[in-house]
């Protein structure tokens, strides 16, 4: 009876919460952006652009109102730094902080809620950052911040405009902001990343899109000029539109320190250019300076790839972040048992009362070798944050009453238990199956959703397609109810139409007579393989054999990339993860990394030199997306979007049996100003649209 | 007691006793030097051997490094394109043959020359590579955890050692009785639960009587400030978990087969002629008895080196224990072949050393083994 009660309570809580997350998405929308047009930062207008507004308004956009808001007339700052203040080891905070005209008030967080005016002290407690990227999650500042509506502004720089035909775009930056360190933060630093470490290749990531353009057919890259201290212009001989720029999610940050680098580049990646000489450095010497410094890499390729782009997983490094990985022995490494970040001295943010962020002391990450540790440690109050699982919410909220909330960040995926298919199978029966469409609605409707959704998700998830869910762009009821109906009889007679023919063993052959088995990959840890036993018994009762191969995750991707698979259940590379109409490419089949596409991509990725040249509605993807990419009208761009995703209504490439699962973390009821559905996206950075710098924590 | 001592040494006759040092000084007089150089000796081929079988058992799942890396990127929702993995793998050299690679390794562990840049970074001339996934030098990462792997690991095993052989001696004297059982009851449970069961089920515990789960050996102050004697009871305490769990069950083996082996001694000749002639039940036990019923405990020492080295992994993982057992979990995933290609190489150079040594310890406790002329 109590059970029953509980799992009531729990069924209630989680529609409301689910329901709750549509209407804010929806809500979102307007809200955010209005509001932090007024209030999100000091730099008015540029630096809240919804990128309609910072269209029009081209050319000069920065002027006199870059006031910061009248409330904030006086900076205060953390006790600790006070203290080191009146020591003499840190100068005034005035000199560690950009101009008041410069310096960023934060107001609202991503979804646009008020913020609370925190009070100083005490440390948050994560959970390990496992990952290269672990550490920068929560804490990395980068060119623009994303609202969770899709709307942007600048964050690091000051301002960002363009000229008018989109090839010259202008950044400002923000007079009297420092490192991490305490040296100034300037154009230097732009044109040092840019030239020492970008265009060398020493980060690795040469590749960048926002940077680079074709001319006269060859890859070429955008021309940087430092105009001044703090104003650098990225030059381009064709337009570039923001899609592909200011948007363009990789292009995270344009800035390494200088002053601290200079040493560790080798003259061996040097490339021309009129900003800075060789340094003379042998690859040998720059590793000893590395090791000087406590940065160990095996080769110039290891610490350039360290220094120049995971920057922030090495100790010692200034950058602009809230929080700096501490150089203390012992807790300065992300493989740390206890890893910790402190607060930056210099960050160049500020509540509305002028009081320097971030508010907490330090973020530790506490690792754990298992799952369930992290509860444990949540329980009894070592951890502060953790994410947690569907399945566990009720029973850990039971538990812990008013001493935890929930929070949940929306998912951008289009839906879960997703089947794909290899299209460009090297066996041409099995490719020409995948391809007709009747084979992927047998596929989708031989399964009863309701009960999936009871056996595998405790009726969490509700039934749906492989669709935008709702609240995201493109959200479309038709589609998202699209070939849901259970209907065996249904899915046997597409199968007969797709020319298979029923076997003497009760299982479907192809016309020639041979077997026909679908094999299912599924990789080690994605859940996938303990769903696999649910699915086999719908297919099989429709009269489909399968088979499931069940492998370590790399094994699986090399598989992948060989084309030696049938279908996935569970891609590594789902279809979705992004609700902006700023991002298409997910859904266009232009790279070599998700499966529903297969070689598709990897046609376009390598200019046609190998892979399979896509055909029919494929084609048409990258049609539209090229028409997509060449046009500066966001309004014209989202009508491209729109007729990408009918394609994909049209086609339903991959097929899903139950709606997205969102992302919910469990915060202690310490925590302050942590918000609620929000969006989880790569764009967005993850949690980093949760601002932990705003997040202060009460006794 | 003098009658005693006379019954006692006529049971060896020609076998004066003689002091203990002078029987140590004995015992390594004879073929055992000789002995020794030999297993030292063929410690070359068989080592050699082993770091084939180590290198390309690892190599053996499909990828490598690279693979393994770009996956866990994508994860994170970072795509890296074909040319930088082909980079990575020329700069790691993992574009060779499978043999040359081979060769490349060992050649540098066994000797890395002066006017190598690694030996000018780091002034050693052994070079065990670079952990891909931590991304430092392979020796670094196994130092990190070693010495506390040996000291969690040696408590544990003094633990172990220490309550199961005073209690095999006595459920073997004391056959069927009370405590045999009780203690027979208890050996069983704990074989036969297996150790992260009951870790789980002592976390929960403690999270429940005292507020903590005591996940991990340190708290978050001990990992900021070092362990030091105020803090120590500290890690005494979250020591308890990991020592009820690993010990237990390397105890109950250690009972059960010590007890089955005292009981066979006990039954044997010699004993009951022993006891016919009068010498003290306790010394018929404890001199005879027990030195002949822990020849195979001692000769399973041979892993002990090992284990030492590397801990319990599966526990330590449930544990959230600091130990070498995790990251060579943690390496062996991840495909970082260097890393869990040492930390396999350094257990395996434990292992026949530890053998060794059990093989000396067993001479020592047993004369009838001899080292030579084999088929006696």
């Amino acid at each position: 009876m109590k059970k029953r009660l509980i799992a009531l309570l729990l069924a209630g809580t989680m529609t409301l919460s689910l329901a709750a997350c549509g209407d804010t998405n929806d809500g979102q929308s307007s809200s955010p952006a209005e509001s932090q047009e007024s209030t999100q930062e000091s730099s008015a207008e540029e630096s809240t652009q919804e990128e309609s507004s910072q269209e029009e308004s081209s050319q000069e956009e920065s002027t006199p109102e870059d006031a910061p808001p009248a409330d904030v007339t006086a900076f205060s700052e953390a006790p600790m730094l006070a203290d080191l203040v009146q020591a003499g080891s840190l100068p005034a905070l005035e000199e560690r902080i950009p101009t008041a005209e410069d310096v960023y008030v934060e107001q609202v967080d991503a979804g646009g809620n008020p913020l609370e005016i925190g009070t100083y002290g005490g440390v948050i407690n994560l959970l390990g950052a496992g990952g290269s990227w672990g550490l920068s999650r929560p804490v990395l500042e980068s060119i623009i911040h994303y609202n969770s509506d899709g709307t942007y502004y600048a964050n690091v720089i000051k301002s960002f405009e363009h000229n008018d035909d989109y090839t010259v775009w202008t950044f400002k930056l923000r007079e009297g902001m420092k490192w991490s360190d305490g040296e100034d933060f300037n154009a230097d630093d732009i044109t040092f990343w840019y030239y020492m470490c970008h265009l060398t290749d020493y980060d690795t990531k040469k590749s960048w899109p926002a940077l680079m353009e074709t001319v006269d057919d060859a890859e070429a890259w955008a021309t940087l000029e430092k105009v001044d201290d703090y104003t650098v212009t990225w030059t381009f001989v064709n337009p570039k539109f923001p899609a592909d720029f200011i948007e363009n999610g990789d292009f995270k940050w344009c800035w390494a320190p200088s002053h601290y680098l200079l040493d560790m580049i080798p003259d061996s990646v040097y490339v021309e250019n009129q900003y800075w000489e060789k340094t003379g450095l042998s690859d040998e010497q720059v590793l000893l300076n590395a090791q000087a410094k406590g940065i160990d890499a095996a080769t110039v390729g290891d610490l350039g790839k360290a220094i120049a782009y995971y920057w922030w997983n090495e100790d010692g490094i200034p950058n602009l972040n809230s929080y700096v990985l501490t150089t203390k022995e012992g807790n300065n490494s992300r493989d740390a048992q206890l890893c910790i970040l402190e607060r930056n001295p210099y960050f160049w943010k500020v509540d509305a009362q002028g009081n320097q962020l971030p508010y907490c002391d330090e973020i530790h990450f506490n690792a754990t070798s298992e799952e369930g540790q992290d509860q444990l440690m949540f329980r009894s109050g070592e951890l502060d944050i953790i994410e947690v699982a569907m399945q566990d919410i009720a029973s850990l909220l039971a538990d812990l009453g008013d001493q935890a909330q929930l929070r949940e960040l929306a998912s951008t995926n289009w839906g879960s238990y997703l089947i794909t298919f290899n299209y460009t199978c090297k066996e041409e029966n099995y490719a020409e199956l995948f391809k007709n469409p009747k084979f992927r609605q047998a596929i989708s409707i031989c399964v009863d959703r309701e009960q999936v959704s009871g056996l595998l998700t405790e009726g969490f998830l509700e039934p749906g397609q492989c669709a935008p869910q709702e609240g995201n762009f493109g959200y479309d009821p038709e589609w998202e109810t699209k070939w849901t109906e259970y209907d065996v009889d249904g899915a046997k007679a597409l199968l007969e139409e797709c020319g298979l023919v029923m076997g003497a063993d009760g299982f479907y052959d192809f016309a020639d007579g041979t077997d026909f088995v679908l094999t299912l990959y599924t990789y080690t840890d994605s859940g996938a393989d303990a769903a696999f036993p649910v699915f086999e018994q719908y297919y099989n009762k429709a009269g489909i054999k399968c088979a499931t191969k069940d492998i370590e995750v790399s094994a699986f991707d090399t598989e992948i990339d060989n084309n030696d698979w049938y279908a996935v259940l569970g891609p590594h590379t789902a279809i979705g993860g992004v609700s902006l109409k700023s991002r298409v490419q997910p859904f266009v089949p232009i790279a070599q990394s998700a499966e529903w596409y297969g070689e598709y991509g990897t046609y376009y990725g390598t200019g046609g030199q190998q892979g399979v040249a896509p055909e029919g509605d494929m084609a048409k993807l990258i049609e539209i997306y090229e028409k997509w990419k060449s046009t500066p009208d966001s309004a014209e761009r989202d009508q491209y979007t729109l007729d990408i995703y009918n394609v994909h209504k049209e086609n339903l490439w991959t097929i899903a049996y139950l709606k997205a699962a969102g992302a919910y973390s469990l915060v202690s009821s310490k925590i302050h100003n942590y918000p609620d559905l929000l969006v989880s996206d790569d764009l967005y950075q993850y949690q980093n649209i949760i601002h932990y710098w705003t997040l202060f924590k009460t006794e | 007691m003098e009658e005693n001592a006379y019954k006692e040494k006529s049971m060896h006759e020609g076998a004066p006793k003689k002091p203990l040092i002078q029987a140590v000084g004995d015992f390594f007089k004879k073929d055992l030097v000789q002995y020794i150089v030999k297993r030292l000796l063929m410690f070359i081929p068989t080592l050699l051997l082993i770091s084939v079988l180590v290198f390309f058992v690892i190599q053996l799942p499909p990828g490598d490094y690279v693979s393994a890396h770009i996956a866990a990127l994508a994860t994170e929702g970072e795509f890296v394109d074909a040319d930088y993995a082909a980079q990575l793998r020329a700069d790691y050299g993992l574009d060779l043959p499978v043999h040359e690679q081979y060769i490349k390794w060992i050649k540098d562990i066994i000797w890395t020359p002066t006017d190598s840049t690694y030996y000018r970074l780091y002034g050693s001339h052994h070079n065990w590579k670079y952990s891909f996934a931590y991304g430092r030098d392979v020796w670094d990462v196994v130092d990190d955890r070693l010495g506390l792997t040996i000291l969690v690991t040696a408590i544990i095993m003094i633990f172990q050692y220490a309550v199961s052989l005073p209690i095999a001696v006595y459920a073997s004297t004391h056959q069927y009785s009370v405590g045999d059982y009780i203690s027979s009851i208890i050996g069983f449970l704990g074989a036969a639960i297996p150790n992260f069961i009951l870790a789980i089920v002592l976390m929960y515990l403690s999270y429940k009587w005292t507020g903590n789960a005591n996940v991990g050996l340190f708290s978050q102050e001990m990992l900021q400030n070092g362990i030091h004697l105020y803090n120590f009871g500290e890690f005494l305490k979250r020591m308890i978990i990991p020592i009820l769990v690993i010990g237990t069950s390397g105890t109950c083996g250690i009972i059960r087969s010590v007890r089955a082996q005292m009981l066979d001694e006990v039954a044997m000749q010699y004993t009951l002629t022993a006891r016919a002639k009068g010498v003290p039940e306790r010394t018929i036990i404890m001199k005879y008895c027990f030195r002949a019923a822990i020849n195979p405990t001692v000769s399973g020492l041979g892993g002990v080196l090992s284990s030492l080295f590397s801990g319990s992994t599966v526990t330590a993982m449930v544990l959230n224990m600091q130990i070498q057992g995790p990251v060579l979990f943690k390496a062996l995933q991840a495909q970082d072949m260097y890393l869990a290609g040492a930390i396999v190489m350094v257990q395996a150079v434990l292992v026949v050393i530890g053998i060794l040594f059990s093989d000396i310890a067993l001479a020592f406790l047993d004369p009838r083994i001899r080292y030579s002329g084999g088929g006696r």
